[in-house]
């Protein structure tokens, strides 16, 4: 038995055998033929071309339900029948005498280089279709296999060294137990949705590949990172047990999926999501959230070193309000901080970026990136289910100017003829004490607030959520903070608008009947925690709770 | 052989999807197709030749169709453009 340490991405504890996926760098070591072989080479090219235009249909009818992915698998149909390409790589392996994989690498090399130096924005992001399309190509020439055609087995564990996007969205839709990878983040696009699904992941685990072969047994402790090879008996049967107790835990939760939310005397809570890329709507769905109440969009920096542009937001944003529909889709604009778009827009270094140039002051500093987002969501608001929300906000100014530059990018669609919603409503992010103490105002300019708390206790305690030696000071429940939710709720309702909270808060158990005793209209929390949400405000009891509450101030103000 | 000017009307200008729809229905004729664009020729039965145009709103293209279904291919394109693909 041996334990190698790692870093949990997402909680629980899973058991299964190992399937390892290897997605090796495609090796070419033969770069020229002889005369003689050019035929032949010719011959290989015409038959690898159609085998993998055949893989893709298969791919077209069993996979992919939706239709981008559908239109994207087309357009590489397309670039594989392309006759420039049939014409260059012939002429490559004719006069040049080049290997078949070498000619094509040399081919795509060009094309994708040719497409990351366009101007053209739009164009410029097309060129991963090509490496997605050479990729697939070469792993057939090579007769590597291609981690797409990858059969994956049921409740395996997979270990690997890392994931692409494309990979995760093939593996997430299979039944595995777990993930353990090598290399990876908290962030990355894998982490997130193996989170949203509660989906023990581990990454960094050091030569775990070198560590295990297929059908091993293993077990991964994603509650504290470990992974442990070759567990003995005793080991299995204690973490049976543990499974065992979680897996009648979440039957358990699944009970309360199809039940109206509301209290036990029947006040309704609209519970909705907070989600960090589109691909969660999947697990959205399936939790029947109402609506989502938080889309960040900060992924769109993810993974690129160029600024979104706004086609592919619109694209994106119209999805989504498609697949929430008729529920609501809040989407937040970009609260991404200084220190992440220093390499993008030249900003100079922060000391202190948490008090920076971040969130709304990023928008209104750099009108164009700003600009791009609000078109982009006015034009997706066709149904009319989208609402925009402002991180950062710190004063009724930033709003106001915020609501003009929404009726600037309105009356520019407007001239240019493209068509957009421009009823769409606005909230605050209420995450700022400043923001708290003047919502009075802030209420009158917005159609409804949400309350961040997990920066608003960062805030008002000065203290960083990030930094554990200081844990202790980190209190959401400390008077200060629960004064300010409150202010911020009444002063809401004099204006008759509603408030939702979206921050970690909302999400933790302990806190719940408090909020719904603070008379909070919504929660919002992130799709692996929804339903666990929800059996507890099923469990609570309104008007208890708002008794509750007084006696928690009485005592609060009495320590 | 027939050729014929049109313009770029729909405002996103040649992004992948009029690429796409230009390239579907070109191949199903027999004639060759060309896109002239200043002073780039293309085959207009390639996705990446199209692509490559980076033709914006506004900009001027020739359309160049040579064999014996010439005519039909011209109309079918020329309507794509004058369509705006769909977008608007």
């Amino acid at each position: 038995m041996k334990k190698i340490k790692g870093v949990s991405v997402s909680g629980g504890v899973a058991i299964g055998k190992v399937q390892i996926i290897n997605q090796n760098k495609l090796v070419i070591k033969r770069h020229n033929i002889d005369k003689f072989e050019v035929e032949e080479e010719l011959t290989k090219f015409e038959d690898s071309i159609e085998h993998v235009v055949e893989e893709i249909d298969l791919l077209i009818e069993n996979i992919s339900q939706s239709k981008v992915n559908k239109d994207i698998l087309e357009a590489h149909k397309m670039i594989l029948k392309d006759p420039d390409l049939t014409a260059n790589i012939k002429k490559s392996i004719k006069t040049e005498l080049l290997s078949l994989e070498k000619a094509i690498k040399l081919h795509f090399t060009d094309v994708i280089e040719l497409f990351d130096n366009m101007e053209n924005d739009y164009l410029s992001t097309r060129s991963s279709d090509y490496e997605d399309v050479a990729y697939r190509l070469l792993s057939h020439v090579l007769k590597q296999n291609d981690h797409l055609s990858h059969e994956i087995n049921e409740n395996a564990i997979l270990v690997m060294n890392k994931i692409s996007p494309s990979m995760a969205t093939k593996v997430f839709k299979k039944q595995i137990n777990g993930l353990c990878m090598e290399k990876g983040s908290k962030n990355s696009h894998s982490s997130i949705i193996a989170r949203s699904m509660n989906l023990p992941m581990i990454v960094n685990v050091e030569s775990i590949i070198d560590a295990v072969k297929d059908e091993d047994l293993v077990i991964l402790n994603g509650n504290n990172g470990d992974v442990i090879v070759h567990p003995d008996d005793a080991t299995i049967q204690k973490y049976r047990k543990f499974v065992a107790k979680q897996d009648e835990e979440k039957s358990q939760l699944l009970k309360v999926v199809d039940l109206p939310t509301k209290t036990k005397d029947n006040k309704k809570i609209p519970l909705m999501s907070n989600i960090e890329i589109p691909d969660e709507i999947q697990q959205v769905r399936k939790v029947k959230s109402e609506g989502i109440g938080l889309f960040r969009t900060e992924f769109l920096f993810m993974g690129t070193n160029k600024l979104p542009i706004e086609e592919e937001q619109f694209e994106i944003y119209k999805k989504v309000a498609e697949e929430c529909y008729p529920n609501p889709l809040v989407i937040r604009t970009i609260d991404i901080g200084g220190d992440k778009l220093t390499k993008l827009l030249n900003i100079e270094h922060e000391v202190n970026p948490n008090l920076g140039c971040r969130g709304i002051r990023i928008s209104l500093k750099y009108d164009l990136i700003f600009k791009q987002q609000i078109k982009a969501i006015l034009r997706a608001n066709l149904k009319g289910n989208i609402k925009i929300m402002f991180p950062m906000i710190s004063c009724v100014a930033e709003i106001k100017k915020s609501k003009k530059i929404i009726q600037e990018c309105s009356d520019e669609l407007k001239v240019n003829k493209i068509k957009h919603n421009p009823n769409i409503k606005i909230g605050a992010m209420i995450e700022i004490p400043s923001a708290a103490i003047t919502s009075d105002l802030l209420a009158k300019e917005c159609d409804f607030l949400s309350i961040g708390t997990n920066d608003l206790v960062q805030y008002t305690m000065a203290v960083d959520r990030d930094n554990a030696s200081l844990s202790e000071y980190y209190q959401p429940s400390h008077l200060s903070v629960l004064r300010l939710i409150k202010m911020t709720i009444e002063n809401a309702h004099k204006e008759n608008i509603k408030v939702a909270l979206c921050g970690e808060m909302a999400s933790e158990k302990k806190y719940i009947k408090l909020l719904i005793g603070l008379d909070v209209d919504e929660l919002s929390v992130s799709p692996g925690r929804f339903l666990m949400v929800k059996k507890e405000i099923l469990n609570t009891n309104y008007e208890a709770a708002a008794k509750l509450d007084e006696k928690i101030f009485h005592a609060l103000v009495e320590v | 052989m027939i050729r014929k000017t049109i313009k770029i009307k729909n405002k996103l200008g040649m992004h992948a999807r009029p690429a796409t729809m230009i390239v579907k229905a070109a191949t199903k004729f027999r004639s060759e197709f060309k896109i002239v664009k200043d002073d780039i020729e293309i085959n207009g039965k390639s996705i990446m030749g199209v692509m490559t145009l980076a033709a914006e709103f506004g900009s001027t293209l020739d359309l160049i169709a040579d064999g014996i279904d010439e005519e039909y291919l011209i109309k079918e394109i020329s309507e794509l453009f004058d369509n705006k693909f769909d977008e608007e």
